[in-house]
């Protein structure tokens, strides 16, 4: 299936030195941020380093966001853009690099442009979680991965390991399963933690088997990955298992690094806000999976979009 | 009539991109008659981008041809941006530019309808400028990977900036060979004069030094 995906050309790269509001990432809590914005009568840019999105471009299928029974993650990052955009919302391709607080708030790209904003939102979102074993920086991008949809085809009819058994890991593991011959899944839990749903299919497909209790303690190969040591955590027995790549899904991490602590972040690197989506200084925000939450889902990203903009038009626009 | 690769929404958000364009941009588009699976879907791409965009043209040319040795073309299908004044800054697409690199194909055209107006900041530029030896950077990728258009945009603005540098874009399932011989298994992958190497969309001024490790 070939399709012609316009979004990265539909960026502007004229933008003024200063907006009401400056929003740093393009997924679903910038889009619904920048939307809420145009209809209080302020002006946003949105700065999204990759695509409009986000996340969701990484996404199989996304069968919970109301409207949509189910839907491609890149047709609805499309649709999200499109909205944006028709709403005359301007959206620029580059990646913060530094902020500097103060009344006006000024953000710096990595093409060494800056603007500024009366109010900064934060939807930078979070990034895979690295296993952290032996093996893994020599061999990741040599058999290890963290995005199936990128890397997926490089494995067509081959037998690859899924580390990580929740909602992410299963959605991807679904979309390897069209492509190649065998998935084992490492879960370092006694179960699954993906929705029912997507266990029962990813079951259905016929080519998975899963290890349970298990963490991956070492990537072994010669030019490429070849095998993983495996570790049951009862029983500390360790086994090998012998693979031609490793998709890791184990967890986020949160893409804060570019703040350089500028605002308060949790042990973690999430950064802390009050109720309404806040952070400790004031007329930055902070929205979506990079903030301290529960919940991280899209339709919670797009809920903290509306509430920390309906804020900020409040207390910083009247 | 056959079936378009190009849906009427999308057609209509290209006339809309394209027209940002200042002067004519000319594709050079070369083919090969024997094992080349994916030369007619490029040709049957362009005639549709050709079609909506009026000041696109293209050109085809076999790789046995005395033109793709003047622009050093040995493997297709493969597209060579000129501008306005048939200027070939380095700028290439080994394989059909397909799923999100189709964006960047349209990006790059915008910059060379203006003489191929480069992106990146003033201190990139000038590293970039400075270099004073062939390099051949080569970002290969996969439709489906969002991370990509960013690699293969920064690569090509370095490109546009100095007629030393030449900068492809390779789909890395269509050029199996390569990718197998550079060992890709995760993109953005990009080789820098084989000799310098990297996976991920870096920002631009990392990029950029990348780029000077190979000088």
């Amino acid at each position: 299936m070939a399709f012609f995906d316009v979004s990265s050309a539909k960026k502007t790269t004229d933008f003024k030195n200063e907006y009401d509001v400056a929003i740093i990432g393009g997924g679903p809590g910038g889009i619904t941020a920048s939307i809420y914005a145009v209809q209080a009568g302020l002006e946003p840019l949105v700065i999204e380093k990759a695509l409009e999105g986000g996340q969701m471009n990484n996404t199989d299928k996304v069968e919970n966001w109301p409207g949509f029974s189910s839907i491609s993650g890149v047709d609805l990052s499309e649709k999200m853009a499109e909205h944006a955009q028709d709403h005359n919302v301007k959206i620029t391709n580059a990646e913060v690099v530094d902020i500097k607080p103060g009344k006006m708030k000024t953000v710096i790209l990595d093409n060494g442009k800056e603007t500024k904003a009366h109010v900064l939102i934060i939807a930078t979102g979070s990034n895979p979680k690295k296993l952290g074993v032996p093996g893994e920086e020599k061999f990741s991008g040599k058999g290890i991965s963290y995005c199936a949809t990128c890397d997926g085809h490089f494995f067509r009819n081959k037998h690859i390991a899924v580390v990580g058994g929740g909602n992410s890991a299963l959605d991807e593991a679904l979309y390897l399963a069209k492509i190649v011959k065998k998935i084992t899944v490492v879960q370092n839990l006694p179960d699954l933690t993906a929705d029912k749903m997507l266990q029962k299919r990813i079951k259905e497909t016929g080519i998975t088997d899963f290890i349970y209790n298990t963490v991956v303690k070492e990537a072994k190969g010669n030019d490429k990955l070849d095998k993983l040591i495996l570790k049951n955590v009862k029983t500390d027995e360790e086994s090998e298992l012998d693979v031609d790549g490793a998709f890791v899904f184990i967890g986020m991490n949160p893409n804060t690094k570019f703040l350089k602590e500028k605002v308060e972040l949790n042990d973690y690197g999430y950064i802390i806000t009050n109720d309404h989506c806040e952070t400790n200084i004031e007329g930055i925000y902070a929205i979506g999976d990079v903030r301290e939450k529960e919940v991280r889902q899209i339709v919670t990203a797009a809920a903290d979009g509306a509430i920390a903009l309906l804020d900020a038009s409040k207390r910083y626009f009247q | 009539m056959a079936e378009q690769l190009l849906n009427k929404d999308v057609r209509k958000q290209v006339v809309e991109i394209l027209g940002n364009m200042d002067g004519e941009v000319k594709l050079l588009l070369f083919v090969k008659d024997k094992d080349c699976e994916f030369c007619d879907t490029v040709v049957s791409l362009l005639n549709e981008l050709t079609e909506v965009g009026e000041k696109v043209t293209f050109e085809k040319h076999n790789i046995d041809s005395e033109v793709a040795k003047n622009y050093h073309i040995n493997d297709a299908p493969a597209i060579v941006l000129l501008t306005p004044e048939g200027k070939d800054k380095g700028v290439r697409f080994y394989g059909i530019p397909s799923g999100h690199e189709f964006g960047t194909l349209l990006q790059d055209i915008v910059s060379f309808s203006k003489g191929a107006l480069s992106s990146i900041s003033e201190e990139s530029q000038k590293k970039i400028t400075g270099i004073d030896k062939d390099i051949d950077i080569k970002v290969f990728i996969t439709p489906t990977c969002p991370y990509c258009p960013k690699a293969v945009i920064t690569a090509h603005n370095i490109a546009m900036l100095n007629d030393r540098i030449t900068a492809s874009m390779i789909e890395a399932n269509e050029f199996k060979e390569l990718s197998v011989k550079h060992g890709v298994s995760s993109v953005p992958h990009i080789v820098i004069n084989d000799s310098v190497e990297f996976v991920g969309a870096y920002p631009e001024e990392q990029f950029v030094n990348e780029v000077l490790k190979a000088v």
